[in-house]
């Protein structure tokens, strides 16, 4: 497993975000962690990133446990993240944004420069390389925020609702993007409201509920699973949908 | 490489400006200017480039300054010997005050600055050795030229516009770097920072390192050239806030900023002083209220980014 969580719970005084979950990662998957709000999984998706540690269990990537690795320890073994609310340079141009990223692993600003270019390329943001991340919509940093990650050459990557907020067009491109950047050798676990991403990406989905995963599968079995259907739309809801 | 040529323009000029210049007055204004630049400079580096907004650089200052006048009343050597002492205590406060600090964002950071260095202002005012309130003299006549007394600014001038353009020259080659491009990504925000494998708390430490190591260079280059230092006029807080606003002025986190704000704010600073005479330090509290507020109302980024909007419209224009 390239990555394998165990038992994590993430408490909050005496809210527990997260009940002990389990979650288990192969080299070269798309993982679609999905779940009603405040199912746990943005805080769940936090520990795997190292922004949050755990209250309890333990994380081990490529066999290192990570368990209480800092994100910045996090970027160096390979695993890379996007933000739930894109979090861009602001006052640096789309290229410096996504420099800062290559300097991990080319120190040298000319190498540094030349694998920026590369990711610009790829990323379709080579146009924009000079604008300032500020000038960029939704859509654009949620892009960039990608290509900054991927600058760091990442084998993980963790995106926490990349698509949300766009139009059904640019979802489409989203999603083209994300299977090239899986084409890379690229190992993805996402976060995901909107279920035809999951639908169309995820090899396998995983349903967040009241901090527990409930259901662990295919997406087409997860989203046919009763447990999973009255999380969502809740059991008295499902009853009252029956016609009168 | 017509970017390259500019500068060295520039530099020629301001090497040149006290030759063309007879008064004595304005050659001590412009000695004034250049050593603000150096501290203003030195200041932009963490609070500039990094964005962690000191208030408390006058601990540093103050070091500097202090160690340059220990020097000659303890040991009897030349206070510019001093430099290396005023560096070394003002690494160590750097180091022992920047780590815990770092954890702070934004005002509470600031704020953190603040009471450290009111905290040592206060230590000092009431150490005999360190003269207490009374504060410390420089030799009153020179013994040799290393006690770098002389009565011609000009040398000062000389002097201070060397050391600013190896603390440009270093901003400079930093700022094309790894490290210039880490501490403006911190600067805009710590965590997505972090999230691509910065390692925020050693480079804002580096930026504070070499900020500290030229703010107490300048502190010891104020001590030599003014031969006289106490808890207020080194250590005080208006001393701090003095760096924050030349550099806000010209432009935090630019390369030229921090001079530019210099040579604006400083001679109108002497004008003030000059124009009311001894009751004109209550005037300086006004003219940097009058500064803050215009910067914060018309150009956040400071007079540099206005540049930048002009020369861009300029291209823009047929």
């Amino acid at each position: 497993m390239l990555l394998e969580a165990r038992g994590i719970v993430k408490s909050f005084g005496a809210f527990r975000a997260v009940d002990g979950a389990d979650l288990a990662v192969a080299e070269g998957d798309i993982i679609g962690l999905i779940g009603p709000n405040g199912a746990g999984k943005s805080t769940f998706f936090n520990v795997l990133a190292g922004d949050t540690a755990a209250t309890a269990g333990t994380i081990t990537f490529d066999g290192r446990d990570i368990t209480r690795a800092t994100p910045e320890e996090h970027a160096q073994l390979g695993i890379a993240r996007s933000f739930q609310v894109p979090v861009t340079f602001e006052d640096m141009s789309v290229a410096e944004n996504v420099l800062v990223g290559a300097f991990l692993r080319h120190p040298g600003r000319a190498a540094a420069e030349a694998a920026t270019a590369e990711v610009l390329e790829f990323t379709g943001l080579a146009p924009l390389a000079d604008g300032r991340a500020r000038s960029l919509g939704t859509p654009g940093r949620k892009r960039l925020e990608i290509a900054r990650a991927l600058a760091t050459e990442p084998r993980l990557l963790l995106l926490d609702e990349a698509l949300a907020g766009l139009t059904p067009v640019e979802v489409r491109a989203a999603i083209e993007l994300v299977r090239r950047v899986h084409a890379r050798g690229i190992t993805l676990v996402i976060v995901e409201h909107i279920m035809e991403v999951i639908l169309t990406l995820a090899h396998r989905a995983v349903v967040f509920h009241q901090g527990r995963v409930i259901a662990d599968g295919t997406p087409r079995a997860v989203v046919a699973d009763p447990a999973v259907v009255s999380a969502y739309l809740g059991r008295s809801m499902s009853r009252r949908a029956a016609p009168r | 490489m017509r970017a390259a040529l500019v500068v060295a323009a520039l530099f020629l000029a301001l090497a040149a400006w006290p030759l063309l210049v007879g008064d004595v007055f304005y050659q001590r204004v412009g000695a004034l200017v250049l050593l603000a630049a150096i501290s203003a400079s030195a200041w932009n580096l963490i609070g500039g480039y990094a964005g962690q907004v000191s208030v408390g650089h006058a601990v540093y200052f103050g070091a500097g300054a202090y160690a340059s006048l220990m020097v000659y009343n303890q040991l009897g050597w030349p206070p510019i010997a001093g430099a290396p002492l005023g560096i070394a205590v003002s690494l160590l406060l750097a180091t022992v005050t920047g780590l815990p600090t770092f954890r702070l964002r934004g005002h509470y950071f600031s704020m953190a600055t603040i009471a450290t260095t009111e905290l040592v202002r206060l230590l000092v005012t009431n150490w005999e050795l360190l003269g207490a309130a009374v504060g410390l003299m420089g030799p009153a006549v020179p013994r040799s030229v290393a006690d770098l007394q002389f009565n011609d600014p000009r040398i000062y001038y000389w002097i201070f516009l060397g050391v600013l353009a190896l603390l440009l020259g270093l901003t400079w080659a930093m700022q094309r770097g790894r490290m210039g491009y880490y501490l403006r990504a911190i600067n805009g925000s710590d965590r997505a920072a972090r999230s691509l494998g910065v390692p925020v708390r050693r480079f804002k430490l580096y930026a504070l390192l070499l900020s500290a190591t030229f703010t107490s260079l300048a502190g010891t280059l104020y001590g030599v050239m003014v031969g006289f230092a106490d808890p207020d006029s080194v250590l005080g807080v208006l001393v701090s806030v003095k760096m924050v606003i030349i550099a806000a002025l010209g432009g935090a986190g630019t390369l030229f900023g921090p001079l530019i704000g210099a040579v604006i704010l400083v001679p109108l600073e002497e004008a003030t002083n000059a124009a009311f005479g001894g009751s004109g330090t209550g005037i300086t509290y006004v003219v940097y209220g009058a500064v803050i507020l215009l910067i914060a109302r018309f150009r956040p980024g400071g007079l540099a980014e206005l540049g930048h909007a002009l020369a861009r419209r300029v291209r823009r224009a047929p």
